[in-house]
């Protein structure tokens, strides 16, 4: 029998114009957790389709346990024992987690009814074995993220799988889920069964990976013990040049108010209830607040209600000096207010307009870029050259280049061009670095640690909890549409923030209101 | 607005996205009149009455039917026909205008189905100002732009209707535009059944028809096309459309009104973050749309010998539909509008001398014009088969392309490909699952 357990050798996969996989090489050991690190792009995704059978690669081999293997699809996986826990979860809302789990391998008596009682069993009796808790017959929309993952590598571990893909399972997860989501991978390594771990988080892979597989730009990079390197020499690995890791900033020279939000109340749109629930904070020149919080605990919808993109039910906000609680977005904008949005293919940009249009997306009623309502296209395409060098934004043809042509951190980095160049005294950043890849978040941060030390005022939310840690000056986290807890990141640990995350804990009112 | 860049040249003209706009179009056109030539074969062979002779007439009259000059001894022959061409004009210009209507909706995001209903509307305000400033002693040219204005404003206000209902309730323009369509034509035959003095009593069996308003002497002057094009129908109301055309062009493409109403329609809520007022945008491309479509109702019966059966309520004007095929035939450019509608009014006219000259009748026309709709659909198809003949161009040019610039696209696509990879892993497990 072979060392390894899945072997892909020489892996060439081509999509029209373009090279995703050029000669890989992937050797999975037998009851080892194996990391798979590469930025946006690498060719991680179509690695593992093509592992899954999505795909069928041009050139190289797959073998299984040392024998040649051909997966044609899925199916093919499923019986050779691959299964994978994808990004987005795919289940189904209204079933119950049993229902989810059989789901597609149902077993039934002869008269075709389902043998639910069986699979119950079996799923309690797994669920138990690796302390994966989960309600069998909740239904999936009423479950937490975390127990959804749960639910999804139980759908593995019923359908026998020994190798196990996991595709960025952390994202979505507080610190405490994730520990325990690393500790159920190494019970399934002791177990025997083999783990393809794929991210591009670093503490992650130090903490749980035997060995780490590094891609760049669709080329095998190497492959490296866990134990014999570290973050650094993983990152440069990564993005193929060294790489800051830490955020270097100075401390925070906090200045006057810049705005002040009070008892800020948002509705939701998914329930009755609302969003935001009487919210108050401000914000100063020169500090960077960070809202930190578990995905979908109302930090979109204070966003929203702060930007103007949905209306508050109540509460008022000040921007210098100025009440702008029932303005409309642009009068808000121009009050003082840049916003580096969270959803940049929803409200960033216009996808099908061209770089340049995209640029002048909030300016081209200024006199400087029309003439009684003529666009002035020599001064537009003027302006877009400069903020295109400026911030190094890259794309195929310049102003000219549709923004849907364009890779993500270029997007991002037109968008914060187009915002930090208007020079706004505060700046709304939400999550700014998300989808990016090592080399465009330090940029990305040292822009706006460069703003905050120019006086400006920044409001960040964040779920990355390094980028909650490092790049804030002061830390408000919000949960279920409250802000439950002030945090100062130099006396803070990620577990601390985790419990307030998670709402395990919380700033008593009495200390709120002396606060 | 995307320009071509003559001092890199990096795209010729001809490989440009608005020629493969044109190419696609024309693969359409082609392959509808392929289909015709086919249906007049396949007809003529099974029809005793028609020879093979008879066929060959028939295809030729669907390529050459404007240029028919009529039968001489027989034989069919072809040459510059005045009136046939004229016509042609006279017909185009509410298919331009409609054309335009569905057009500059599209443009900014919203299916303009409503057209017809639109139309009607226009009609309606412009006979009915028409004939009464033209008995009054209003002077002539006073009339006709009162009369056009009316139509005009009646349109723009019909169209507001399902912008309204879109931009404030987040109802469906293509369901609220169904609807106002046929309102719109219970309307109109309302009006004109109550209003007794604006039906063609004086000519025998004409009441069921609005009197002309050649009769009022409240027509849309000849602008030259009478010596163009003596004895046809053509008057300046194709001019009239031609420069609405350019108009329109001009406003979506070099106005910064354009450019929110095109940011409006391709991405609502990246307008909306950047400060424009959606709502109002939505609205205000409806009123021009509606506008638009009504100037059409508005030329075609200011022309004054054209004349209009009020009892509508039963069907819509075929010009108010018509106006998709000829916006998606122009890609919904505001000058390709005009080619397209020409081309349009080009069949219809094929069409008639089909009738006249043939043992065909016009609805071969209609086939055509069918199948041309039908493709005209896939005309985004056929861009897109052209657009991945390019990419594969493109690598060869990114090879010969400055080293600088070479990693950032291929991680831009490297980035595209993989997210094909996820998707095409997401449709692979939920079929798995079913």
């Amino acid at each position: 029998m072979s060392e390894y357990v899945i072997e892909m050798n020489h892996i060439r996969k081509e999509f029209p114009g373009i090279v995703a996989n050029d000669d890989i090489t992937l050797q999975l050991k037998k009851g080892e957790i194996h990391a798979l690190l590469g930025e946006n792009g690498a060719g991680k995704s179509t690695l593992m389709s093509v592992l899954f059978g999505l795909y069928q690669p041009e050139a190289g081999e797959i073998k299984k346990d040392g024998k040649v293997v051909e997966i044609r699809d899925p199916n093919d996986a499923t019986a050779l024992g691959i299964g994978m826990v994808h990004q987005h979860f795919k289940l189904v809302d209204v079933f119950t987690v049993l229902d989810n789990i059989i789901l597609g391998a149902e077993t039934t008596d002869k008269l075709g009814f389902l043998k639910k009682k069986e699979a119950r069993e079996k799923v309690i009796a797994l669920s138990e074995r690796y302390g994966l808790k989960v309600d069998v017959d909740a239904k999936v929309e009423d479950i937490t993220v975390g127990m959804q993952q749960r639910v999804e590598i139980l759908k593995m571990l019923y359908r026998d799988n020994d190798i196990l893909i996991f595709d960025e399972p952390t994202a979505v997860l507080t610190p405490q889920e994730i520990n325990e989501l690393m500790e159920i991978m190494r019970g399934f390594a002791r177990e025997g069964k083999s783990i393809l771990f794929i991210t591009h988080k670093l503490n992650e892979i130090m903490a749980v990976s035997d060995r780490v597989t590094v891609l760049r730009k669709g080329k095998y990079i190497g492959t490296v013990n866990t134990q014999n390197t570290n973050k650094q020499e993983l990152s440069n690995m990564m993005v193929g040049r060294p790489v800051q890791l830490e955020i270097h900033k100075k401390d925070a020279v906090p200045g006057e108010t810049v705005l002040d939000v009070r008892n800020l109340t948002v509705p939701s749109k998914i329930h009755k209830n609302d969003a935001v629930r009487g919210v108050s904070f401000q914000v100063h020149k020169g500090e960077i607040l960070c809202i930190a919080g578990i995905d979908g605990n109302g930090q979109t919808e204070l966003i929203h209600g702060l930007t103007g993109l949905e209306k508050a039910s109540a509460g008022k906000i000040t921007l210098c000096g100025e009440d702008i609680s029932n303005a409309s977005i642009r009068k808000r904008s121009r009050a003082g207010m840049a916003h580096i949005p969270e959803d940049r293919h929803k409200h960033g940009l216009v996808l099908g307009y061209t770089l340049e249009q995209n640029l002048v997306l909030q300016k081209y009623k200024e006199p400087r870029f029309q003439n009684h309502g003529f666009i002035r296209f020599g001064e537009v395409r003027k302006y877009a050259e400069k903020l295109i060098e400026e911030y190094d934004v890259r794309s195929g043809q310049g102003p000219i280049t549709i923004a849907r042509s364009m890779s993500g951190g270029n997007q991002q980095k037109a968008i914060i061009a187009r915002e930090l160049d208007r020079d706004e005294p505060l700046v709304v950043a939400v999550q700014p670095t998300r989808g990016l890849d090592v080399g465009a978040i330090e940029h990305i941060h040292a822009q706006l640690v460069a703003e905050r030390d120019e006086g400006k005022a920044i409001l960040l939310v964040s779920l990355e909890l390094d980028e909650v840690l490092g790049l804030s000056d002061r830390i408000l986290v919000i949960y279920e549409g409250e802000l439950v807890g002030e945090l100062d990141p130099k006396h803070t640990t990620p577990e601390e923030l985790g419990l307030y995350m998670s709402g395990a804990k919380r700033q008593g009112k009495e200390e709120k209101q002396n606060a | 607005m995307p320009r071509i860049e003559p001092e890199s040249g990096k795209i010729k003209w001809y490989k440009s996205d608005g020629a493969k706009s044109v190419y696609a179009s024309l693969i359409s056109i082609l392959i509808g009149l392929a289909v015709g030539t086919l249906v007049i074969i396949i007809v003529g062979l099974l029809k005793s009455n028609i020879s093979p002779k008879g066929i060959w007439d028939g295809v030729r009259l669907v390529f050459l039917g404007v240029f028919s000059t009529g039968r001489t001894d027989g034989q069919l022959t072809f040459g510059f026909n005045p009136v046939n061409m004229g016509n042609m004009l006279f017909r185009a210009t509410p298919l331009i205008m409609t054309g335009l209507s569905v057009a500059v909706a599209f443009k900014t995001g919203l299916f303009n189905i409503g057209a017809a209903g639109q139309y009607l509307m226009g009609t309606m305000g412009t006979l009915s100002v028409g004939l009464w400033l033209g008995w009054s002693s209003c002077p002539s040219w006073l009339a006709w732009i009162c009369a056009f204005l009316t139509g005009i404003v009646l349109g723009a206000l019909w169209g507001a209707i399902p912008g309204l209902f879109k931009a404030f309730l987040n109802i469906n323009e293509v369901i609220t535009c169904i609807m106002t369509n046929w309102i719109a034509a219970n309307l109109v035959t309302w009006w004109f059944d109550v209003h007794e003095e604006f039906k063609n009593a004086a000519e025998g069996g004409k009441v069921g028809y609005i009197i002309p308003l050649k009769n009022v002497d409240v027509v849309t002057p000849k602008l030259g096309m009478d010596i163009l094009f003596p004895d046809s129908q053509a008057n300046g109301g194709f001019w009239i459309a031609c420069l609405i055309a350019v108009l329109m062009w001009v406003i979506m493409t070099k106005t910064t009104f354009g450019f929110e109403l095109r940011a409006c329609g391709l991405n609502r809520h990246a307008a909306k973050y950047a400060g424009i007022n959606d709502k109002r945008n939505i609205v205000l491309s409806m009123v021009i749309a509606g506008a638009l479509a009504s100037a059409g109702g508005c030329l075609y019966f200011l022309s004054g010998n054209t004349e209009f059966y009020w009892s509508t309520y039963m069907s819509l004007p075929a010009d108010g539909f018509n106006g998709i095929p000829v916006a998606l035939l122009a890609s919904n450019h505001p000058i390709g509008v005009i080619f397209a509608g020409m081309f349009m009014s080009t069949l219809n006219i094929a069409g008639l001398q089909l009738k006249y000259l043939t043992a065909y009748n016009e609805y071969i026309a209609n086939i055509i014009i069918a199948t041309i709709v039908y493709l005209s659909a896939f005309a985004m198809f056929f861009k897109m088969l052209l657009n991945t003949k390019r990419k594969k161009a493109k690598e060869v040019q990114i090879a010969v392309t400055t080293e600088e610039a070479k990693p950032e696209i291929e991680s831009a696509e490297t980035d595209e490909a993989a997210a094909e990879a996820e998707d095409a892993v997401d449709d692979e497990e939920e079929g798995g699952q079913q």
